[in-house]
């Protein structure tokens, strides 16, 4: 007689005595009945055992235990394997749960490498945290004189350095002229921040020769990394500069979002910058120099601000003409790092906050929707699980083996989410133009521990409620059929309908904002910019930087006007020297039998130096009085015309022709000979700002912007007219070609990138909504079966179970879109000053959110209603 | 899924406390009958009738205690309790409500 309690207890070593005993008779007396009946000895010891081998989760329960006298690692291991098992059986299930992970993964995992490429690390420098930046009290820069003067008189700083914005200059390269972004840095620039170079040297402290330092992108794309570029030259205007170095990788300048192709030391100042900056070096007025400075040990930014400030009302006494109220700040080095985001760092910073918030309520919905799954999974499983805890298994034990599981989905997901996240960030810096000077993000180890850490905490945070809740099924409920209809199925359902109904207010909210933003912008091409843009086509060009004097330029500007006005499609065209919605302010404007102002109320103007036919080509109307003409010359009557704005605040209740203003650094008065429409000079649909025009004749540029009215579409004229200006000069750069829309374009790429990725957003946030949706949808259906095949057992038809249904999960969604929609009321007005010509509460914006989430919401809801509606009445009977 | 299996899935519980009613009997019996009963049609696996009956015990509708008989083998018998009792009536009462609402429905005579 074979030993029957042995091998019981051999396949179940976790089951407690009683139940061996009772499975070991039950055997027994199953063979020995076999034996009675005539079975072979043989034949009736496998049937019995079959009986319990065959039976599958005896078997699990079986391995199980096994595991229990292995060590952790094979313990994991294991479970990790019967995890990738489970995982096998249900592929649809886990594809599911992973794009819906991984949509949310990846969208963080983006908005992560932006802040670890901005904020958390955006200087690669050594310790920036001792670095300040040093300009005006209005974040503006200082003249080199007074950075001379900080630097020799300061005690707070081991060193001080300057550097400049990027400027553009023409490199003359092989084929003929290209336009480079160099930065003026002094000597002690690169030491100052505790750079090494990539390759060859930096500037020696007191460096001031013809020398440059690469960037390191330009050097790999403009020079193609070629290994001996030390000592080669770069023509740059119309000077020779020797390559001494190559700055290290992802340096690209203090500015962390643009920088220069090349440093140049400050001293070279006059060989590069336009002639009306030659004398900056010496000229406190010409403040073109932002500060750097590394804190002397233990010296705090209090200390410094004290120091510098002492030392600028000393300046002030010492020169009142200049640097009467100047004051100076010493700022934590981020606010240089942004300085060219219009805002500053704190709205990069809240814009970053935005965006991270937006993605991780995403990712919560993403994590809420898979629980549901797994919950609705959960109870598939609750058989499983009942005989596992039956057959002794610890709950622990079922937790961690859940745990596991949810845990694999996860960082499978974060696989995944990692390609996505990748391929956003392609996507949003493939917006940015492509120069090796701008900033790259950085997807680096920081980005792969994040992506790491998040797909853990989602695996673990969907996992552990539906683990709890599976695991804690005892054996008495779970095998219980009728548990199915307990009160606990219908509060999970309302947790989950709570959790919906959230997501559809929020997906709501950025659908809505999207539309409105969209709106806007449509909106925003119809504002009259006062100037034209459907016939206008521009050509940046700097005479000076290829070394032409003067008289050489002018001849330029005429010879190149002539010869364009000479094409077909021309209307006309002129010279500007502001680029539309890039104008140049000065300050210091002063009014004709008025106060001399205090410095620091000087009044600040667009200035714009224009030659003949100007308003014509550009489309800017004349009101009052004339346009230039050939008779104002260099000699003649100084002259300008301003705009209706300046006519406005400065002469309420005359008129401002024939009265005279004067311009900062001019000696002579000018008389107002005509008033201009007001125009957008520096944003789109920008409030009115103060704006002087003066004649080319009057106030020589070096470097201006050409633009041309076209009688057809401007596209047409682009190549002509620029074949003509190189012909009037070959070695001259032709940059910035850009039809009138096109500049519009530029003027709304913020506005369109927030639209984009709005957008984005709510559509990812509605998918995973639809998809909860339809998941709780499924679920409710599945267990109100029985209900279901009552009602149509009594008589209802299937449409009214159609109905019955579809009314359920609309009523969720509609709450969900009335709540957003009062969320969007709140939220939209914080937005409406970004809004061009649209009210925060657009009705239009509304109606295209709600008809594409209830459009959406209606899918997911039919097909688990119409799912419903064939609900076989006697087969759900019997099945509840 | 056959028929026969969901059937049986939702009256486990109905057969068994019903089989207990009028005698005390043990694991195998149980088994036995139900299969003998059904002329084979149903078969209970060793590994969901213990836990069935187990649950059962838990649940205080039914108890189990060994018993030596002499020249017998000792075997665990499940008896009904009072609330075993109470549960049985109630599960027969909604099979008959049951029952008849699908007779009235589909108007089966003798189902």
């Amino acid at each position: 007689m074979p030993d029957w309690k042995q091998l019981v207890r051999e396949r179940l070593p976790e089951a407690e005595s009683g139940l061996v005993d009772e499975l070991a008779e039950h055997l027994e007396d199953y063979y020995r009945e076999m034996r009675s009946g005539g079975v072979g000895a043989e034949e009736a010891y496998s049937s019995a055992l079959s009986e319990l081998d065959e039976i599958y989760p005896l078997k699990r329960s079986q391995r199980m235990s096994k595991e229990h006298r292995l060590p952790v690692g094979d313990d994991l291991w294991r479970d990790v394997r019967f995890a990738l098992r489970t995982m096998r059986k249900s592929p649809m299930f886990v594809v599911f749960v992973v794009l819906t992970l991984a949509l949310g993964i990846g969208a963080n995992t983006t908005v992560f490498t932006v802040i670890n490429t901005l904020i958390l690390n955006p200087l690669p420098v050594r310790n920036p945290a001792g670095l300040a930046s040093l300009g005006t009290d209005a974040s503006k820069p200082i003249p080199y004189a007074d950075l001379k003067d900080y630097q020799a008189k300061n005690q707070v700083f081991s060193s001080l350095a300057g550097y400049t914005s990027p400027r553009i200059v023409t490199f003359a390269a092989d084929g003929g002229s290209e336009r480079m972004f160099c930065e003026l840095a002094t000597g002690n620039y690169f030491s100052t921040l505790g750079l090494s170079p990539a390759m060859g040297r930096f500037f020696s402290t007191d460096e001031d020769g013809t020398v440059a330092v690469l960037n390191y992108g330009t050097w790999q794309g403009r020079f193609g990394g070629s290994s001996d570029i030390v000592g080669k030259t770069l023509r740059l205007n119309s000077g020779v500069f020797t390559i001494v170095g190559v700055a290290p990788q992802h340096f690209i300048g203090v500015n962390a979002i643009m920088g220069p192709d090349v440093w140049i030391p400050a001293g070279m100042m006059e060989r590069l910058m336009p002639n009306e900056m030659k004398n900056a070096l010496t000229d406190r007025e010409k403040a073109i120099f932002q500060g750097v400075g590394r804190f002397k040990p233990g010296v705090s930014q209090t200390e410094a601000q004290a120091n510098l400030g002492t030392i600028a009302a000393n300046l002030a006494r010492e020169y009142p003409a200049t640097n009467e109220s100047r004051k100076v700040a010493v700022r934590p080095i981020r606010d240089a790092i942004f300085a060219s985001a219009s805002t500053g760092s704190s709205a990069v910073f809240f814009a970053s906050a935005v965006l991270f918030i937006v993605v991780g309520i995403v990712l919560l919905i993403a994590c809420s929707n898979v629980a549901n799954l797994l919950l609705a999974r959960a109870a598939a499983r609750r058989q499983e699980m009942a005989v596992r805890l039956a057959m002794g298994a610890s709950r622990r034990r079922l937790v961690r083996q859940l745990l596991t599981e949810s845990v694999l989905l996860g960082i499978l997901s974060g696989a995944v989410g990692l390609l996505i996240g990748y391929a956003g960030l392609h996507f949003l810096f493939g917006m940015l133009p492509s120069a090796s000077n701008f900033i790259t993000p950085k997807f680096d180890a920081t980005v792969f521990i994040f992506a790491l850490i998040i797909s853990l905490a989602t695996g673990f945070l969907f996992g552990i409620i539906p683990a709890l809740r599976a695991s804690r099924e005892d054996v008495a409920e779970t095998l219980k059929e009728e548990s199915r209809t307990a009160g606990r199925g219908r509060k999970r359902v309302t947790l989950a309908n709570s959790l919906l109904v959230g997501q559809v207010a929020f997906s709501f909210l950025l659908l809505m904002t999207a539309a409105l933003f969209l709106r806007s912008i449509q909106r925003a091409y119809d504002i009259d910019p006062g100037f034209q843009t459907a016939h206008l086509a521009t050509f940046m060009t700097n005479p000076g930087q290829a070394g032409y004097g003067k008289a050489q330029a002018k001849a330029f500007y005429k010879d190149a006007r002539e010869r364009v006005m000479r094409l077909p499609g021309v209307a006309s065209a002129s010279w500007s020297s502001n680029l539309p919605l890039w104008g140049r302010t000065v300050n210091g404007l002063e009014v004709e039998g008025r106060e001399q102002r205090p410095k620091a109320e000087k009044i600040t103007t667009i200035l714009n130096t224009v030659d003949r036919d100007y308003f014509d080509a550009a489309g800017v109307t004349i009101d009052r009085g004339r346009v230039f003409m050939d008779v104002d010359r260099e000699n003649s009557v100084p002259v300008a015309i301003v705009n209706e704005k300046m006519a406005h605040d400065f002469w309420p209740d005359e008129d401002a022709l024939g009265k005279r203003v004067q311009l900062p650094g001019e000696k002579q008065m000018r008389q107002i000979v005509g008033i201009a429409r007001n125009a957008n000079y520096s944003t789109w649909a920008e409030p009115p700002q103060l704006c002087v025009y003066v004649p080319l004749e009057q106030n020589y540029s070096d470097g201006m912007t050409f633009y041309v009215r076209s009688k057809g579409d401007p596209k047409e004229i682009l190549i002509p007219v620029e074949r003509e200006v190189r012909s009037a000069a070959p070695q001259i750069l032709v940059s910035g070609i850009r039809t009138g829309r096109e500049l519009v374009d530029g003027g709304l790429f913020q506005a369109k990138v927030g639209v984009m990725l709005l957008s984005v957003f709510g559509l990812v946030a509605l998918g995973l909504a639809s998809i909860g949706l339809y998941g709780i949808m499924a679920y409710s259906v599945n267990q109100r079966k029985r209900e279901i095949g009552l009602r149509m057992a009594l008589g209802a038809a299937q449409a009214s179970v159609l109905r019955l249904i579809l009314k359920q999960g609309m009523t969720l969604v509609l709450t969900g879109v009335l709540i957003g929609l009062a969320a969007s009321l709140f939220v939209d007005r914080l937005l409406s000053r970004m809004l061009y010509g649209v009210s925060s509460s657009d009705p239009v914006s509304a109606l295209a959110a709600v008809i594409v989430l209830l459009g959406v919401a209606l899918v997911a809801c039919y097909l688990p209603a119409r799912w419903a509606s064939r609900v076989d009445p006697l087969v759900a009977l019997r099945e509840g | 899924m056959p028929p026969e299996s969901e059937w049986k899935k939702g009256s486990a519980e109905l057969l068994v406390l019903s089989l207990l009613e009028d005698q005390p009997r043990h694991g195998y019996d149980i088994s036995k009958l139900i299969a003998l009963r059904s002329g084979g049609a149903l078969r209970f696996h060793v590994t969901s009738l213990y836990p069935l009956l187990h649950r059962l015990e838990e649940e205080g509708s039914i108890e189990g205690r060994w018993v030596e008989k002499a020249e017998q083998r000792r075997r665990r018998y499940y008896s009904l309790t009072d609330r075993g009792k109470k549960e049985l009536l109630s599960k027969q009462q909604s099979w008959k409500d049951f029952v008849a609402v699908i007779k009235q429905v589909t108007g089966i005579e003798h189902a």
